[in-house]
């Protein structure tokens, strides 16, 4: 895991102080907090636009071991736009649409396939293998679920915020990658 | 049971004059927003985002490995503003916490792994057990005892709470002493 | 630590003889007593909002069934709801000068359920005017309600009446003497109740309820069609709206708030408080406030040598004087057996006296003269009072099993008293103290560490919990009513869980 090919697009904000390794894209407009982690270990993680990444965030690609003997394909974790990855939450899922909102301490398992506007509430552990459906809500201990009216709200506000705020206090990774 | 020492390597932590002992391997953004009113215990890998908003701490509280002092945001129509994190004197913040609220008063023990929602408000005398989840905005009364995923009360607290928790953090920080090199 | 999260590993025996930590209980200082929350009287003082922190009179409170107007919890996850802001444009959108109208609705902000989700339109107004869900059968509740408050009302007529017309134009003899008819008729064996034979105003009795005969039958889809369960309620939820039940997510609707309260607790032997919060419901401070914390010895296990069976171990235990007041302790052999038996004989007796004077004075005012009254205040005792009226508890067994014999020391010591200030003295401990060397290891202010050398029963199984158990007699000083401070020697029964036993070698 030594090759770390870091693309960073204009606009997005990533701290020195996250962990990055692998081959990740970040799309412009994604802010990634301090000691976040990132690692692409089966294979490219491309992150789409307007993203909020959080501190203590773990974003693994890591495939399931009964898919990992299939070397001729290298996957791609797709990470769709205006995701939300709250402070402390693990997601290990091989494909991640848009308009999600991964709450803090929560934990999505590598089977698990997460499509748009879901929300995974805190400290919820999904592991089986399945796709969520759009719009839906996880939440309790129970990982009790719900479908929700609507996608979840857009945090572009509280982005706007962060983008002012950020390059304040912190020594902000330098875009490498021309649009 | 009487605590038994917690050693620490002596390297590894400043101590200041007010007696707050802050590892040196935590995350501390902003740090001219964070105040720490003397003896509060900082420990390693712990994040207080100061970047973000004040935050303020009394005294004799502990902030274990790996938890989280984050302010909480809220909307407006014209846009977000981070608000102060304000935590009491004697309060304990366990392993891994997430801690979100916006007043955390005199007092307060909050278990290992919990998540305190945004701009929730922690009375004086509660105490949040290990692996709580509180929703965002929740409001803990005095002399609560909340867990669960939400959380929930689950029991009361004796009336003399106050007392404990000053015993206890006090001998936490009388316990919390450098390893003596022979 | 162990007092806010671990496992109570000392307890005190309480005068009921429930075991609890020193942390749960209360002094009486004028029985000098240990007292318990289970041998106490519980009084609401005041009804509050936990999230909104308001005290509510109880008279509202009951009105509004002790839930809080303002605050709402939602049906889905039974976490508090917060009000949202949503602003809906202008009303047309030609005039430029109509500002947005803000518009209300309520959230939950765990599971995000929305009043929208249900179709509860948006409210103008902050605190709402939410819609208030008609109970389906509040009419046939009200006439039962209404019914029973008849019934009430008659008998008062009737007994109001009554009274008339005993005091009528000439002195009872009865009226002299205190004995009532009813008392008459008691102690002449008639029963005691009968009823009026013309009850004029007799209340209206609503229909009964009827059995319903015909049953719907189940329908079909429920075989053919897949259930979502994302429609369908839990059971806590269900249960969250008892007059409701809802059987469907979209009929859930928010729910007000149950309030707290907050309660002083009262000795039931002197009638005296030994714990009365301040009325300010987020204020953690007490007007009233004999914890036993404050004034009995706290002990606090240090550490513990590997416990095996039959063979002696040292045990290092804190002693900690909270009180202003020097005191000496010592140390008594706990002895199970003896106690027990004196104690059965007691309740033994006890149960005997119940049974005469019940015999005796069958239904009159549950024979107050057969418990133990205290002599200050009889006075208000008798004359029915408007509180509950205090029933003592006989002790019952301590139930702990005690499987390790405990070195009795024989010499006592000395606890100095807690002086705050001397946690800022560093100039070292200038006391003069002769301590036995054998039974006080160290010890600085108002804490000291004292061995003991206990020995867990020989015929103990592995991994058993071993108990240890004594009694320490302690100098209590009462600084009340008194102008001279009084000094009593206090018993209290202690068991200390040392951990599991461990292998012989």
């Amino acid at each position: 895991m030594s090759r770390n090919n870091i693309k960073i697009l204009p606009g997005a904000l990533v701290c020195e102080e996250s962990k990055l390794r692998g081959d990740i894209t970040i799309g412009s407009g994604t802010i990634v907090h301090p000691s976040a982690t990132i690692i692409a270990e089966a294979g490219p993680i491309i992150i789409g636009e307007c993203c909020l990444i959080e501190e203590q965030v773990k974003i693994i690609h890591r495939l399931p071991f009964d898919q990992q003997n299939k070397e001729n394909t290298t996957p791609v974790l797709i990470i769709g736009s205006h995701n939300v990855f709250e402070v402390d939450c693990t997601v290990e899922s091989p494909k991640i649409g848009n308009n999600n909102v991964f709450e803090s301490k929560c934990y999505v398992g590598n089977k698990v396939t997460v499509s748009n506007g879901c929300i995974i509430g805190a400290g919820c552990r999904v592991t089986e293998e399945q796709i969520l459906k759009e719009n839906i809500i996880i939440f309790g201990s129970k990982c009790q679920m719900r479908e929700g009216l609507d996608r979840p709200g857009l945090q572009t506000l509280q982005m706007e915020t962060l983008s002012k705020m950020i390059p304040n206090y912190h020594h902000i990774k330098k875009p490498n990658k021309k649009v | 049971m009487e605590l038994r020492d917690i050693n620490y390597n002596k390297s590894d932590y400043v101590e200041t004059a007010s007696g707050n002992k802050v590892c040196r391997q935590t995350v501390l953004c902003g740090s001219q927003n964070i105040v720490l009113q003397g003896k509060v215990i900082v420990q390693s890998e712990a994040i207080i985002r100061g970047d973000l908003a004040n935050v303020k701490t009394g005294r004799f509280c502990i902030i274990s490995k790996e938890a989280v002092l984050r302010p909480p945001y809220k909307k407006f129509s014209k846009g977000v503003a981070f608000f102060p994190l304000s935590m009491g004197d004697h309060v304990y913040v366990g392993e891994r916490s997430v801690v979100n609220a916006a007043i955390v008063g005199n007092y307060v023990y909050i278990g290992k792994n919990c998540v305190i929602g945004r701009r929730c408000t922690l009375k004086d005398c509660c105490v949040i057990e290990d692996n709580t989840i509180l929703a965002p905005e929740t409001v803990v009364p005095p002399f609560a005892r909340y867990g669960g995923s939400p959380g929930t009360q689950i029991g009361e607290l004796p009336e003399c709470q106050a007392d404990l928790m000053v015993d206890f953090t006090k001998s936490y920080y009388q316990h919390f002493q450098p390893t003596k090199l022979i | 630590m162990s007092y806010i999260t671990g496992p109570d590993v000392v307890k005190y025996a309480c005068s009921c003889g429930l075991l609890k930590p020193i942390s749960h209980l209360y002094f009486c200082r004028y029985c000098f007593q240990l007292r318990c929350s289970f041998c106490v009287c519980h009084e609401v003082d005041s009804n509050f909002c936990g999230k909104c922190s308001e005290n509510i009179p109880s008279s509202e409170a009951r009105v509004k069934k002790n839930r809080c107007g303002n605050c709402y919890v939602c049906p889905s996850c039974q976490q508090e709801l917060s009000t949202r802001i949503a602003s809906k444009g202008p009303v047309n959108p030609e005039d430029s000068k109509s500002t947005p109208k803000k518009m209300y609705y309520l959230s939950c902000q765990f599971c995000r359920w929305s009043s929208r989700d249900v179709g509860i339109p948006d409210q103008s107004t902050v605190t709402g005017g939410w819609p208030e869900r008609e109970n389906v059968h509040s009419n046939r509740l009200q006439e039962l309600v209404d019914m029973y408050k008849a019934i009430v009302l008659a008998q008062k007529q009737q007994k109001d009446k009554d009274k008339k017309k005993q005091r009528g134009k000439f002195l009872s003899y009865t009226d002299r003497t205190g004995v009532t008819a009813a008392a008459l008729r008691k102690r002449i064996g008639l029963p005691a109740e009968f009823t009026h034979p013309i009850l004029k105003n007799k209340p209206k009795e609503p229909e009964p309820a009827s059995a319903k005969t015909e049953v719907d039958e189940v329908p079909e889809q429920l075989l053919t069609e897949p259930i979502n369960l994302m429609e369908i309620t839990t059971v806590e939820q269900r249960l969250l709206q008892p007059e409701a039940q809802p059987v469907t997510v979209d009929k859930l609707f928010p729910v007000h708030k149950q309030l707290s309260i907050k309660r002083s607790l009262r000795c039931r032997h002197c009638e005296h408080n030994v714990s009365k919060p301040e009325y300010n419901p987020s204020s953690v401070k007490f007007k009233i406030q004999l914890f036993a914390y404050y004034h009995i010895p706290e002990i606090r296990i240090v550490t513990v040598e590997p416990l095996r069976a039959g063979k002696q171990c040292e045990l290092i235990v804190k002693f900690t004087n909270p009180t202003q007041h020097q005191t000496t302790i010592a140390f008594l052999k706990l002895n199970m057996d003896e106690e027990d038996a004196s104690l059965d004989s007691e309740v033994a007796e006890v149960i005997q006296d119940l049974d005469q004077t019940l015999s005796l004075q069958e239904k009159q005012q549950m024979s107050l003269t057969s418990l133990p009254l205290s002599t200050s205040q009889p006075s208000s005792l008798i004359s029915v009072p408007s509180r509950q009226p205090s029933l003592t508890i006989e002790p019952r067994k301590i139930s702990q099993e005690v499987n390790c014999d405990i070195e009795v020391p024989t010499s006592s010591f000395i606890l100095p008293p807690r002086d705050d200030a001397a946690e800022y003295d560093d100039s070292g401990d200038t006391h003069n103290i002769q301590d036995d060397p054998k039974l006080v290891k160290w010890r600085k202010s108002n804490k000291a560490f004292i061995k003991l050398n206990v020995t867990p029963m020989s015929d103990l199984a592995l991994n058993s919990e071993v108990v240890c158990g004594f009694i320490m007699q302690h100098i209590y000083t009462n600084t009340v009513a008194s102008k001279e401070p009084q000094k009593y020697n206090h018993k209290v029964k202690v068991f200390l869980r040392l951990g599991q036993l461990v292998g012989s070698e």
